[in-house]
This record gives structure tokens, C-alpha cells and sequence, in this order.
């Protein structure tokens, strides 16, 4: 028998009030100032950043809350997040090491920053020969971001076990670039694209790390990171060094820059970030995930449309689910006019008391962005400020 | 087990489920790769360490195996995607795979090449094998080496129990054309004399 469809009250989809919404964003509030306050510094131009961060999170917290709309305030967030941190980072690698090419001396003395792009590639070579592959250093304060392998592992384990693969849109610092160009135009030039490109980050995946158990290497690293472009890249000391930046850079202008802006998608998270898909395994660790209430569906697939990642498909809107790729953004949830796309806590019924749990997995996933985005933000704008200053 | 990965697990991923039929595919590869053995066997003996040691000459025949190997690879991930193109039309995640029994042609493909080159340790018993004192002794060492290596293999027939859907075929298709081009790039480095990597 059709669970008939509950009716929404009206004070569940009008704006709230400016009072309650500053009651639910103070507990944001108190996790900004405790993070930013590690922040301050005598430097002037840190000490703006340490104030404007936190601002710029709260603000935006608020509007999330009063509002009721996720993907549009985040994204501001995780395009800031996109673009300030290659302008910190480089700047870090050009204070210290005057290049943002990492020559061979520095991966042997096991200097070379860590990201968690390679976690999933170590994960073989380290179970058969107990050896890590990446040549950086496993302790805290190892490599030139300040992070040794052990803390950002530590960082990302502890994030994806509550978040899930809401990592790619609350914490990683590479997919902002994308999202950022795909706000850009107001239409899709390229609409049709084969879902089958949807499978495009597993193929990366199972490539990437097959290839580095054989050749004992971080193969993606070596060869495949577009974000090596805005990043550090393998000093070009001969024709293969030019190769493999070559390869760095029509990856970034393809799918960070160009794609994203013809397709208004996600493509290089949609379609090739072998991170991203291992992160979709642990969706499934999640308690947080989006649901299609389909006793309210119609289904006008506006949400469908509204996806930077393909992750909805017909099929699985009439199950009444999102597929595993799911980046928690929001996306579907704000484009729905029926308000039949839901935030979901697993274990409990579909669409009773949505905001609840969307309050729930923000408090989360927006703690996370705070600790870990805000840093990086706050970074690339203290370097910004520290030219004018 | 490592080097012949990136080889075996998408091409043999493309195949039908069943641990019988991947125990053949296995069977077939592993056969090739005996031959290939042998006859590695036969010409390091009677060129002494030359191939396995001379830089020039195991570059140039590394390099045209990777070639290959990579053609091989590209021909398989074209192939696959006809026998999977009927079952494969809907967006449903079907059970697909030809229904007639295949050909042996691909696994031997792969494992010959695989057999000539890849592994590590080959070069080593190339050595080892040139050293010996007749062609007879090279090629019984190349045989016992390749049952000790084998057994490395044996996990492999586990793909078997993935079911093969839309997903799981183009996912190996999309992996084998990345990994040849891979090894393409590689050869042809190798073929042009350059230094494998960029430091």
C-alpha cells in the first residue's frame, strides 16, 4: 500500500526567523572562534584573515539556516576554499624551497607534501611489502605542508567515517576550482553526456592502483594529478619530466577549466578522481545520505539536472535513492520545488523531520569545513593580504 | 603477482563470472607465459647474459614488449566493448558476457608478453640461466621458476566470483586502455633511449 504523502507545514518551508537562526549558528560561531583563535598571529595581515575566516563561515552557516538552502551558500565556501589554496601552498614551496618543482633530492630526503589523493594507492603496496610508496615523511610536521602522511590519514579517517564522500564537498581543497567555473555559465552548452563516463574514476582507480603495486610508485602522483598544475609538479629535468607536467596541465585545462564550464558538472570529480571514488565505498559507513521521498516525486528530474556529478539517474530516483557517488551537496535537496529530495539520517523514515537531519549532517560536515577548509582559506588569504599590507 | 596485475585483473574482469571459465582464462595466460619463459630461457643461455644484462639490448626488447603490450591491451578493451555492446544497451546493470566459449587468442596474447618482460625477478634468473651449463638446464630452471611464480597466481581465479555487470566491464574496459597507454609510453621511452622517469 502508497504511503500517502505528508503534507508540509508551511512554517517548514518559509525562511526562518533571524533569532532562530542565530541560535543554531552559534554553536558554529564557538567552533570558529576555538579554531581561529590557534590562528592569530603578530602579523597584521594574518590577524585580518583570522577575523575575516571566520566571519565568512558563520555568515555563511547563517544563511544556510535561514534560508533552509544548502548547495548555494556552501558553494561560495568551497570556491574560496578552490582558489585560496594553491595561492598558500605555493606560496609556502616558494618561501621554502624556491620552485614549485620538487626535484629527486627532495623526494629521497622525503620532503614532499602529502595529500590524501594517494591514500587509496598506498593501501596495496603497504599491505604486501609493509612499505609506503610515497616518498614523504609518516610523522606529524613531515613534508613541506607541515602534515606528515600519519596526520592527514588520521585527519581523513575520522572525517569519512561521519561524513562520507561529503569529504569531496566540505573538505577537499581541490574540487572549489571546478565548481567555481561550473557556476560560471548560465546554461550547459554540452548536455548530453554518456553515464558511462560515470565510471570513469573507478577505471582511475583500479589503474592507478594496480600500477603502483607493480612499479612501486604513487602512479596518479606521478602521472594523472590534473591539481599538479596549481600545485608542485615533478621538476622537468628532461623530456619525460616535460611529459608528465604536460600531462598535468591538459588534464587541469581540460577537466577543471574546460569541461566544467561547457557541461555546468563537476567533471573532474564526476568523471576521473580515483579518490573520489574510493571515498564512495565509504558512503556506505555514513549515517548521513539523500533520499528521493517518492511519494512526493513527480518526477520533473529537475534534480537530476541539478546534480554536478550525475550521481541521479531514473533509475535510481524511482528507488528513491541517490547512487553511491553522492557528494552531499545539496544540489538535488535545494532544486527539488516538491521538497521531495531529502537530507536523511540512516534508520529512520524518509522525509520525517528532513531538517533535522540536514541540521544534523551540517553541524557535522560545516565542523569539518571550519577545522580543516577554513585553515587553508584563511592561509590563502593572509598570503593575499600580506602584499597589500 | 604485481607486475602481471595491471594486466590480468581488467582483462580477466571482462570476462564471463564463473571460477571455471577464469580458471581457464588463467590457465591459457599462464601457458603463454610458460612459453614465453622457455624461450626467454633458450636465447639467454645461448647469448650468455647479453640480454639480461647489456642495457641496450634488453631496453630495446623491454620496449617492443611494452608496445605490444600495450596493443594488445587497447585491442582487448575495443573488444570487449562488442561483446558487451547488446547486453551492455540498457542503462540496467545486466549480466553480460558472450555465451559462446571464447578464444584463446587474448589470454595468450597477454601472457606470452607478460612472460617475456615484466617481472622483476626475470631478469635476475636470466642471469642465473645464462650461467647454467647446458640449454637443457636454462630451460629447466625457466620451468621450475615459473611454477614457484605461479602460485602467486592463484588469488586471481577469485575474480571470478565478481559478477560482471555494466559497471564492472567498462570500469576494466576504461583501466585497460589507461594502463596501455601506460605501457605504450613506456616502450616507446624506452625505444627512444630516453630515461624512464622525469628527474
Amino acid at each position: 500500500m502508497a504511503t500517502e504523502a505528508r503534507i508540509l507545514q508551511p512554517q517548514e518551508m518559509a525562511p526562518r526567523t533571524i533569532g532562530r537562526s542565530i541560535l543554531l549558528t552559534l554553536p558554529i560561531g564557538l567552533w570558529s572562534v576555538l579554531m581561529f583563535s590557534q590562528f592569530w598571529g603578530p602579523n597584521r595581515s594574518v590577524q585580518i584573515a583570522s577575523v575575516m575566516t571566520p566571519v565568512f563561515m558563520i555568515a555563511l552557516f547563517f544563511m544556510m539556516m535561514r534560508t533552509r538552502s544548502t548547495y548555494r551558500w556552501r558553494r561560495w565556501f568551497f570556491v574560496a576554499l578552490g582558489l585560496l589554496f594553491p595561492v598558500g601552498f605555493i606560496h609556502t614551496v616558494m618561501v621554502m624551497r624556491g620552485t614549485m618543482g620538487i626535484p629527486i633530492e627532495e623526494m629521497i630526503a622525503g620532503r614532499t607534501p602529502f595529500c590524501f589523493l594517494p591514500i587509496p594507492l598506498l593501501i596495496l603496496p603497504a599491505a604486501f611489502t609493509k612499505a609506503v610508496v610515497f616518498p614523504g615523511s609518516i610523522l606529524p610536521h613531515g613534508g613541506m605542508s607541515g602534515g606528515g602522511m600519519a596526520a592527514m590519514a588520521g585527519v581523513w579517517l575520522a572525517i569519512t567515517i561521519v561524513v562520507g564522500k561529503g569529504w569531496c564537498s566540505y573538505a577537499c581543497f581541490f574540487g572549489g576550482i571546478e565548481e567555481g567555473m561550473a557556476a560560471v555559465p548560465t546554461r550547459a552548452k554540452l548536455r548530453k553526456i554518456d553515464p558511462r563516463w560515470r565510471y570513469g574514476p573507478w577505471a582511475v582507480l583500479l589503474a592507478m592502483v594496480l600500477l603502483s603495486l607493480a612499479l612501486f610508485e604513487p602512479a596518479y602522483c606521478m602521472w594523472l594529478c590534473p591539481f599538479k598544475a596549481v600545485s608542485e609538479y615533478v621538476a622537468a629535468r628532461n623530456t619525460v619530466g616535460m611529459v608528465q607536467n604536460g600531462i598535468f596541465v591538459v588534464l587541469f585545462a581540460g577537466l577543471v577549466i574546460a569541461l566544467p564550464l561547457l557541461t555546468k558538472k563537476r567533471t573532474q570529480c564526476a568523471f576521473f578522481c580515483p579518490f573520489g571514488a574510493f571515498q564512495s565505498i565509504f558512503n556506505k559507513t555514513s549515517v548521513f545520505d539523500v533520499k528521493i521521498d517518492r511519494t512526493r516525486c513527480s518526477p520533473c528530474v529537475l534534480c537530476k539536472t541539478a546534480c554536478p556529478t550525475l550521481s541521479l539517474t531514473d533509475e535510481s530516483i524511482a528507488q528513491g535513492e541517490t547512487l553511491m557517488s553522492c557528494m552531499k551537496c545539496g544540489a538535488c535537496v535545494d532544486a527539488c520545488p516538491k521538497q521531495a529530495a531529502v537530507w536523511h539520517i540512516k534508520g529512520t523514515e524518509v522525509a520525517v523531520k528532513p531538517e533535522r537531519a540536514r541540521l544534523m549532517f551540517l553541524y557535522a560536515a560545516w565542523g569539518v569545513a571550519i577545522m580543516f577548509g577554513g585553515r587553508i582559506i584563511a592561509d590563502g588569504l593572509a598570503t593575499i593580504l600580506h602584499v597589500f599590507i | 603477482m604485481a607486475s602481471c596485475g595491471p594486466v590480468l585483473v581488467p582483462s580477466l574482469l571482462t570476462e564471463r563470472a564463473g571460477w571455471r571459465l577464469n580458471t581457464r582464462y588463467l590457465s591459457t595466460f599462464l601457458g603463454a607465459r610458460f612459453l614465453g619463459y622457455l624461450l626467454f630461457a633458450a636465447v639467454a643461455w645461448e647469448l650468455g647474459a647479453l640480454v639480461s644484462i647489456a642495457p641496450g639490448p634488453r631496453m630495446l626488447v623491454i620496449g617492443v614488449v611494452h608496445v605490444l603490450l600495450g596493443c594488445v591491451l587497447l585491442w582487448y578493451a575495443y573488444s570487449a566493448g562488442h561483446r558487451c555492446a547488446h547486453a551492455c544497451s540498457g542503462s540496467e546493470l545486466v549480466t553480460v558476457g558472450e555465451t559462446k566459449r571464447r578464444g584463446v587468442a587474448g589470454p595468450a596474447a597477454l601472457g606470452f608478453l607478460t612472460g617475456l618482460s615484466l617481472c622483476p625477478p626475470f631478469v635476475a634468473a636470466g642471469v642465473r640461466a645464462a650461467e647454467l651449463g647446458s640449454v637443457a638446464a636454462a630451460l629447466l630452471f625457466f620451468a621450475v621458476f615459473f611454477v614457484g611464480t605461479s602460485i602467486w597466481f592463484v588469488p586471481f581465479v577469485g575474480l571470478g566470483c565478481i559478477t560482471r555487470n555494466e559497471a564492472v566491464i567498462t570500469v576494466a574496459r576504461m583501466a585497460m586502455v589507461l594502463i596501455a597507454l601506460y605501457y605504450g609510453y613506456l616502450g616507446l621511452t624506452m625505444l627512444l633511449g630516453r630515461k624512464v622517469y622525469g628527474y
